[in-house]
């Protein structure tokens, strides 16, 4: 098996692990126990983190797009929402208001 | 009927953040010369993208894949704390093994929102219509992004991977409507320059730990108000 297919399998094997290990924890816990509101307030806050990173300092290609088309993005997609609600038209007005901003700037 | 009306729920916004992470995904894998069938079985069987960057980016190096892997679980650790919080919510029956495999941020943040509106014998089953068909998206657009990766390339891949910040930014808006995800949200994003001082492979779960925990700590302070 080649390394990369090993590390893979180990990977799978490893996030299966993972998910199993809550679920047999808190399976028989009340959704309100300590532990499990801990839990969901860690795994918030790391998606939270996580998204913070993605806006402000992100690698890679989305680094390509300037910082304040981004931060407009995400402006244009809560200001869509907090006016006119739903998921997917907040999703695509923020995509708008980056692009736009982004080949604006562009020139 | 009510897994039918999971599936529905997940076509909207939420497949369209799956598939375009997921389709620049597939172009990663094509661009590290690795093949479909990796790609696809790391897309729905790891279904964790901090993980599955993580490898794709180590296969080249100079040591591998294989000392990577501690690093991908690593990022993809938050699956464990993710799995305590919705466990309960499933049913304590043997039929909430079903949920494992979708078990992933998607159908995750979904699934806080929506499970405790529901009567308790349709939780499982709205969860399991979200998460098949999440778990169907990322699968159709990883193929797809392998097929057409030389297409996604500079700003059509910058504003594909800006699909999933947005998306779960909304999500997180909806969280901080009440006080125990406010604080979870505040916690992680004053959290997060800690996340780039570490090393990357576990610096965001430090600090989503540190500050998950003292969002807690802080609400139980507060006599959970």
């Amino acid at each position: 098996m080649a390394g990369a297919d090993l590390a893979l399998l180990l990977l799978i094997l490893a996030c299966a692990l993972l998910r199993a290990a809550g679920l047999l924890v808190a399976g028989r816990l009340r959704p309100d126990h300590p532990f499990v509101r801990w839990a969901a307030s860690v795994a918030l806050a790391t998606l939270a983190a996580f998204i913070m990173l993605a806006i402000l300092a992100p690698g890679g290609a989305l680094a390509g797009i300037p910082w304040w088309a981004r931060a407009a993005g995400v402006l244009g997609a809560l200001g869509w929402m907090r006016f006119q609600g739903g998921m997917l038209g907040p999703l695509l007005a923020g995509l708008a208001v980056t692009a736009a901003g982004w080949a604006i700037s562009a020139g | 009927m009510i897994f039918r009306t999971a599936c529905r729920e997940a076509l909207g916004a939420p497949a369209l953040a799956m598939a375009a992470t997921f389709l620049a995904f597939g172009a990663a894998v094509q661009a590290a010369g690795l093949s479909l069938s990796w790609g696809l079985a790391a897309a729905l069987l790891v279904y964790g993208m901090p993980g599955q960057m993580v490898l794709v980016a180590a296969v080249n190096l100079p040591g591998g894949a294989l000392p990577a892997v501690l690093g991908a679980a690593t990022a993809n650790a938050r699956f464990l704390p993710m799995a305590v919080a919705l466990s309960p919510w499933l049913g304590g029956g043997p039929r909430r093994w079903w949920a494992l495999p979708f078990i992933a941020v998607t159908p995750w943040a979904m699934a806080m929102r929506r499970l405790p509106g529901l009567p308790e014998g349709q939780r499982l089953g709205w969860f399991l219509g979200f998460g098949l068909t999440s778990w169907l998206v990322a699968g159709t657009a990883t193929i797809l992004g392998h097929a057409i990766a030389p297409l996604l390339q500079g700003p059509v891949l910058a504003l594909m991977l800006l699909v999933n910040p947005l998306y779960f930014t909304l999500i997180l808006a909806h969280e901080v409507r009440v006080p125990p995800g406010r604080r979870a949200v505040i916690a992680g994003c004053c959290a997060a320059p800690l996340a780039l001082l570490l090393p990357a492979a576990w610096g965001l779960l430090a600090a989503g730990l540190l500050s998950g925990t003292l969002a807690f700590l802080w609400g139980e302070r507060r006599g959970r108000r």
